[in-house]
């Protein structure tokens, strides 16, 4: 009885608390769990977790038959030990010194028999040649942290560039700065076209244009980081507190003035941040760019890995893994400190 | 010195939802006054000050600055004669105290100089002159506004609204995010810099103890009418009553 007074009460005053889950939202997590099982099947979700927890029983040492441990096991015994040294045929050399060798280096002579054909006597007869190899004991290192460099570089100057280029293209697609209806759009345009691209594929065409090296990594790295960044900082420029912008209207300041005193300074710091994390991910994606040919350590990767040196593939994925991680150490520091 | 009169001329604005915020209010302020707007929340005062420098345009009526009617033609060079200083302070929360101060004196700065940041000498002395007048110290010029307390906020606010040399000021409830005390002390300020100064005060307030106290002419609005016009001396216990008078109409 009490309840039904309760509820007879509630209706006269119009009030009714919302529902914890309303039909709408039910129906919408049904047809995302129909949406999931479905794209399931098409990219074999079921087969992956079946090879996995083979691969994770094989490693427990369990007697299972699991063709991804076999594959690991594979990998693991090509790329180790790692490649440290460099040999280099001396005869390849050009206007090579002895008196002068490398810091480090040393000449190593590998003699071996080689049979070849008398053309005098048509019998084959057993020579022995003589090859000598300029032996440095870091020397792939060095060529690898050479290449290392040379990755972050292309990183820092596709960054340098995105900004430049994504300054002007972020004050037009901002609702609140751009001139009129047109450039709005063609800035939008602009911003969505550069994003729409991945660097792999433009660092291909780019390949084709500037030929092998930086210049296609760094355009292709700045051409997609100044859509990505248009987009974020004109989006802090209209979400940027209008208060002080309507101040500094009011007394008669024009656009001009507001945008360098009032929403600058708001949006800067904010801006600064997506510009460290574009250059964070720069470093990483200039590793794999280079893979096509545009420069830095991912062309030498590739170049090691079509020739089946893959020791030398293990130092390479090794380097990479110890720069991404030092960088990301550097980066959190920085930002924890001065944002 | 040269004091502003501002005279209101049948405004009324209506905004788009319908909302009617003023209706037909008229009165004058002359020059050199300390004039409260008073009245409750949503009563039209911070439209009534807007309509001022043109951030609010009426939809009937004018106002007369000195004689000189507020056009969309004039309002460009009258707007940069009346200062604002806001509830919210307005100010930009991660730049310095002096980078705020000196923003003041963006309107009469050459753009290619502003968008360098080359201010002349002469406002860089203004703007610690301001700002030591309001009651900083030096050591606040570095700081952020964020790092400053509601009632120093302010103070830049007062600092920034003085640096254009205005003949008038709109200051929208000025201290209403303020404690009383606090509060008091930014009045005085305000009363004095601006006798001081040369700007006629056009002060939106809803605490009637301060009107009282620094006005030297109170309006009192109620739902965007004018109900009163007059000297705190002639502001009696019934006017209040009627300002605060629950509406009918709109309660129900």
């Amino acid at each position: 009885m009490t309840g039904a007074s309760l509820a007879e009460r509630r209706a006269v005053a119009g009030w009714a608390f919302p529902r914890w889950l309303e039909t709408r939202t039910l129906v919408v997590i049904l047809l995302a769990v129909g949406l999931l099982i479905q794209t399931g099947r098409h990219v074999e979700v079921d087969r992956m977790v079946r090879l996995t927890g083979d691969a994770l029983m094989a490693a427990a040492g369990l007697d299972v038959d699991s063709q991804v441990a076999r594959g690991v096991e594979k990998i693991a015994g090509s790329l180790f030990p790692l490649q440290v040294a460099k040999r280099t045929d001396i005869s390849r050399i050009e206007g090579f010194d002895r008196t002068e060798l490398p810091l480090l280096a040393h000449i190593e002579t590998v003699a071996h028999q080689v049979e070849r054909m008398n053309p005098e006597t048509l019998t084959m007869e057993a020579h022995t040649e003589t090859v000598e190899f300029l032996v440095e004991p870091v020397g792939y290192l060095i060529h690898v942290a050479a290449k290392l460099v040379e990755t972050l570089e292309i990183a820092l100057w596709g960054t340098v560039i995105a900004i430049v280029m994504s300054a002007p293209l972020a004050f037009f697609s901002a609702s609140n700065l751009t001139l009129n209806r047109y450039t709005y759009m063609i800035a939008r345009a602009l911003v969505s076209g550069l994003r729409a691209v991945p660097e792999l594929v433009s660092a291909l065409f780019l390949v084709m244009a500037y030929g092998f090296g930086p210049i296609a990594g760094v355009l292709a790295l700045a051409i997609y980081s100044a859509g990505f960044l248009g987009k974020f900082f004109a989006e802090d420029i209209e979400n940027s507190d209008v208060k002080p912008q309507e101040a500094l209207r009011a007394i008669g300041a024009n656009k001009l003035k507001v945008l360098c005193h009032a929403i600058l300074p708001d949006v800067m710091p904010q801006y600064i941040a997506y510009a460290l994390y574009v250059l964070d991910r720069n470093v990483r994606t200039a590793t794999v760019i280079g893979i096509v040919g545009a420069g830095g350590i991912g062309q030498e990767l590739k170049g090691r890995f079509d020739m089946f040196n893959y020791s030398h593939v293990g130092t390479i994925l090794v380097a990479i893994f110890v720069m991404v991680f030092v960088i990301d150490q550097l980066a959190a520091r920085l930002r924890r400190r001065y944002l | 010195m040269s004091f502003d009169a501002v005279v209101f001329a049948g405004i009324g604005k209506t905004f788009a939802d319908g909302t009617q915020a003023l209706n037909d209010v008229s009165f004058t302020v002359a020059a050199g006054e300390f004039c409260v707007i008073l009245g409750p929340s949503g009563s039209g005062k911070s439209t009534l000050l807007r309509t001022v420098n043109g951030l609010a345009v009426p939809d009937a009526g004018c106002i007369v600055l000195s004689g000189e009617a507020l056009t969309p033609i004039t309002l460009p060079r009258l707007r940069r004669r009346v200062a604002m200083i806001y509830q919210q302070f307005a100010l930009v929360n991660r730049a310095s105290v002096a980078h705020n101060v000196i923003a003041g004196a963006l309107p009469a700065t050459p753009t290619l100089r502003a968008v360098l940041g080359l201010f002349g000498a002469k406002d860089k002395q203004k703007a610690c002159d301001l700002l030591a007048a309001v009651g900083l110290a030096p050591e606040h010029l570095t700081r952020r506004v964020s790092e400053l307390s509601g009632g120093q906020q302010q103070r830049v606010g007062i600092a920034r609204a003085f640096m254009a040399d205005p003949t008038a000021i709109l200051a929208d409830e000025p201290v209403a995010s303020l404690d009383p005390r606090t509060s008091r002390d930014i009045m005085t300020l305000l009363r004095r810099e601006a006798r001081e100064r040369g700007a006629t005060v056009l002060c939106s307030l809803h605490q009637l103890d301060l009107a009282m106290e620094f006005a030297d002419r109170i309006v009192a609005l109620r739902n965007g009418e004018a109900i009163f016009n007059g000297p705190p001396s002639a502001f009696t216990a019934s006017v209040e009553t009627r300002i605060y008078a629950v509406d009918k109409a709109r309660a129900s």
